[in-house]
């Protein structure tokens, strides 16, 4: 390539000191204010050390519930979803099935609505006695399935979960059809020359092209479950008691509550976990190079 | 001769953006806005306002006086608290805003210094009842005002029920216990309980604090002295423990864990339920959408832990002009409005859960029974009044005792969450006594 061709550096400055500005100066200052006791009740800013830190690993407190909540949830999610949106992408590019634009449309649906219309929508839903789920299967003679979704500490998690693969799959599903589409075909039918079956194609052909696509869907799938906090917010409050709080859910508290420092500790290790964690994916999936098409 | 025409455009540009800059300094914020309408943002929690509507009615007469119109911005009672100091650590607060404020918390809610406008110099100030004005000053200037009497919350509890199972209202806690068994023996939910709102299970166990004092007198000012932790008082303990017998017991119903307070008057309306916590202008709000209610809601006082004091809560929902609002004057203006004495009346006599007002101009409208009823009781305060870091943590207590209910905690673990939220508090506010 011809160098004059190539964009002069300083093309990016601009991109690049509202970057510094907004986003990376104001990470290291949120980092550098856990370690001190800034809060609303007064304006001198004390050094505490990691004060703010052995708080939260205290075990007697409520965040250890939190952090745990936290993984859990960016772990099923993610599980979750990226299977279910594979499969409805393999699904919804055969070609025998029907109206495939129509389906793709309806389960990509609820990406486009607000998480608090989904939390109030889904609250009603799954309300014991009066709620759609509940009144439906006791009149369909499965009374034993009627459950208390959101108030038994034995499903809350979990309708939390469901409520959140029914919103994000549709996502995952176009992402992944994009990527599918751009597979070229005579992969296939190579493959199917050579004799293989649906499987023997996906994990051959389909999975190592569409690799870099799910390397992708798994980092946005992390970085979402660890920030998780609108739809918990609207659907249980994070209860019943702290039974579904995250890390996020804490982080709002505590600020609400004036105390900033230990908001800022929560968010650092926030931070930390999804660096880390998305560091090591891009590491392990991108093991092996590129797939060469 | 193009870069000539250039200069002049922009030139002129620059003047017309600068012609906008000018003005002398003693215009009204009104006036600045001529032209263009001014909508003033009032955020407030479901239970800051009156539910029947009165506040908006009231609004709506301001608009067509002054042409200034109020958008309400209505939030659950739950996520209130949390979502305005949020609102107001970030400067988006609205301009007027309605919290629940007593001498104790007012500061901690929403540091009134940095941001609500002093309203000393008002003329209305001295027509507010001295322990209305005490709610909602700091440091001896006068934030907000108010209108609501202080608060007191009974069981309100369904006459007709009661007699058709020759129940009589009960005044110790095993006498609760049997009405409710035999309540929920007659297919009926005995208690409405209500965890989705977080306030609403902490109520009980608040209120009783009065209670508490009286039991053992010099309690809060030993808590606020910090000669006393907060786990060690055993009729407190005592209520919580009661308070988790009922949900294990199942009086209060199966959907408490999904409820939230706004369907306690359907659930009363209806006569799906026994008996609900609330304030003693509830029946009269029952009664507007179910009239054969008219008459046949009683009240009793709680008597969890066998209290027999009432426990009085002199805070209310009081309204603040936000300082750092873009309307300050419209906002202290509609205020003015407000405090007239001819809507002053308007607002009593259109709000059944108002039947008195903090402004001793406006003669209550009390039925002579709930007074009576009312100057029969020992009196007392309650507990997130009288005691400090207790009210910051009102929601955090109700979602301690909705775990409490599900088995997640135990009503000793509650005790001990309580008092470390209050320590952590303490520290935060760099409280002498706690150093």
């Amino acid at each position: 390539m011809k160098a004059n061709k190539i964009y002069p550096t300083w093309f990016a400055l601009g991109a690049l000191v509202f970057y510094v500005v907004l986003f990376f100066l104001p990470g290291i200052m949120g980092i550098g204010y856990s370690f001190t006791d800034w809060n609303a009740y007064s304006l001198d800013v004390n050094i505490v050390g990691f004060e703010n830190y052995k708080n939260i690993f205290q075990a007697n407190s409520n965040y250890s519930i939190f952090i745990k909540n936290t993984f859990v949830f960016t772990l099923v999610s993610s599980i979750t979803k990226t299977t279910l949106g594979v499969a409805l992408a393999l699904l919804l590019t055969n070609k025998k099935v029907w109206g495939k634009n129509v389906h793709r449309m309806l389960v990509f649906l609820p990406q486009v609505m607000s998480f608090l219309i989904i939390g109030l929508v889904f609250k009603n839903l799954f309300h014991p006695s009066r709620g759609f789920i509940n009144v439906t299967l006791r009149m369909i003679g499965f009374d034993f399935l009627a459950q208390n979704w959101l108030g038994d500490l034995s499903f809350a998690f979990k309708s939390v979960l469901v409520v959140d693969a029914w919103k994000g799959t549709g996502y995952v599903m176009m992402v992944v059809i994009a990527g599918l589409n751009a597979i070229s075909p005579t992969y296939y039918e190579a493959a199917s020359i050579d004799g293989a079956r649906f499987f023997e194609k996906f994990r051959y052909v389909t999975f190592p092209l569409l690799k870099p696509v799910l390397v992708s869907v798994t980092v946005l799938n992390i970085t979402y479950g660890f920030r998780v906090f609108d739809l918990i917010y609207s659907l249980t409050n994070g209860g019943p008691g702290n039974a579904t709080g995250v890390i996020n859910t804490a982080v709002y508290s505590e600020f609400s509550k004036g105390n900033y420092a230990m908001g800022t500790t929560l968010s650092s290790l926030l931070f930390l976990f999804i660096m880390s964690i998305s560091y090591f994916i891009l590491r392990v999936m991108n093991k092996g190079g590129e797939v060469e098409q | 001769m193009k870069r000539k025409i250039a200069l002049v455009f922009v030139a002129a540009m620059a003047a017309s953006i600068l012609a906008g800059c000018g003005g002398t300094d003693g215009e009204s914020a009104a006036k600045k806005d001529s032209g263009k309408k001014v909508v003033l943002t009032f955020g407030t929690h479901q239970s800051g306002i009156p539910s029947c509507g009165v506040v908006q009615e009231l609004a709506e007469k301001y608009e067509e006086e002054t042409g200034i119109k109020i958008d309400f911005q209505i939030s659950p009672d739950a996520q209130w608290r949390d979502l305005l100091k949020v609102k107001l650590d970030s400067a988006e607060a609205p301009d007027i805003y309605c919290v629940d404020s007593d001498v104790l918390s007012l500061y901690s809610r929403i540091r009134p210094d940095d941001n609500a406008v002093d309203l000393s110099g008002e003329e209305y100030v001295d027509r507010m009842a001295d322990y209305a004005k005490e709610c909602v000053t700091y440091d001896g200037k006068v934030y907000g005002i108010r209108f609501a009497e202080p608060k007191i919350n009974f069981y309100n509890y369904n006459k007709k029920i009661f007699s058709d199972l020759n129940l009589e209202p009960p005044t110790t806690y095993e006498e609760l216990k049997e009405v409710c068994q035999t309540i929920q023996d007659a297919g009926i939910t005995p208690i409405f309980e209500a965890t989705q709102s977080s306030w609403h299970q902490a109520v009980p166990l608040c209120v009783t604090g009065a209670y508490y004092e009286s039991k053992d007198p010099g309690l809060y000012d030993a808590l606020n002295d910090n000669k006393k932790d907060i786990k060690d008082v055993d009729t407190m303990l005592t209520v919580l423990k009661q308070m988790n017998e009922f949900a294990e017991l199942g009086f209060y119903g199966e959907d408490y864990l999904s409820n939230t307070a706004e369907s306690d008057k359907t659930e009363m309306g209806e006569g799906r339920v026994a008996m609900t916590i609330a304030s003693q202008g509830f029946g009269a709000i029952v009664a507007e959408n179910y009239p054969e209610m008219e008459g046949q809601i009683g009240i009793f006082q709680i008597p969890f832990g066998d209290s027999d004091v009432l426990g009085l809560n002199p805070s209310s929902a009081a309204y603040f002009v936000n300082s750092k609002g873009e309307h300050v004057e419209e906002a202290l203006d509609f205020f003015r409005f407000l405090a007239r004495p001819e809507n002053l009346q308007y607002r009593q006599d259109n709000n059944p859960e108002e039947m008195g007002l903090c402004w001793p101009e406006i003669e209550p409208e009390y039925p002579e029974e709930i007074t009576e009823y009312i100057n029969s009781l020992k009196q007392g305060t309650v507990l997130q009044v009288g005691v400090k870091y207790i009210d910051p943590q009102f929601m955090d207590i109700g979602k301690d005792i909705e775990a409490m209910y599900t088995g997640a905690l135990t009503p000793e673990q509650v005790m001990e969450n309580i008092s470390n939220r209050r320590i952590e508090q303490a520290k935060l506010q760099k409280d002498k006594a706690w150093e």
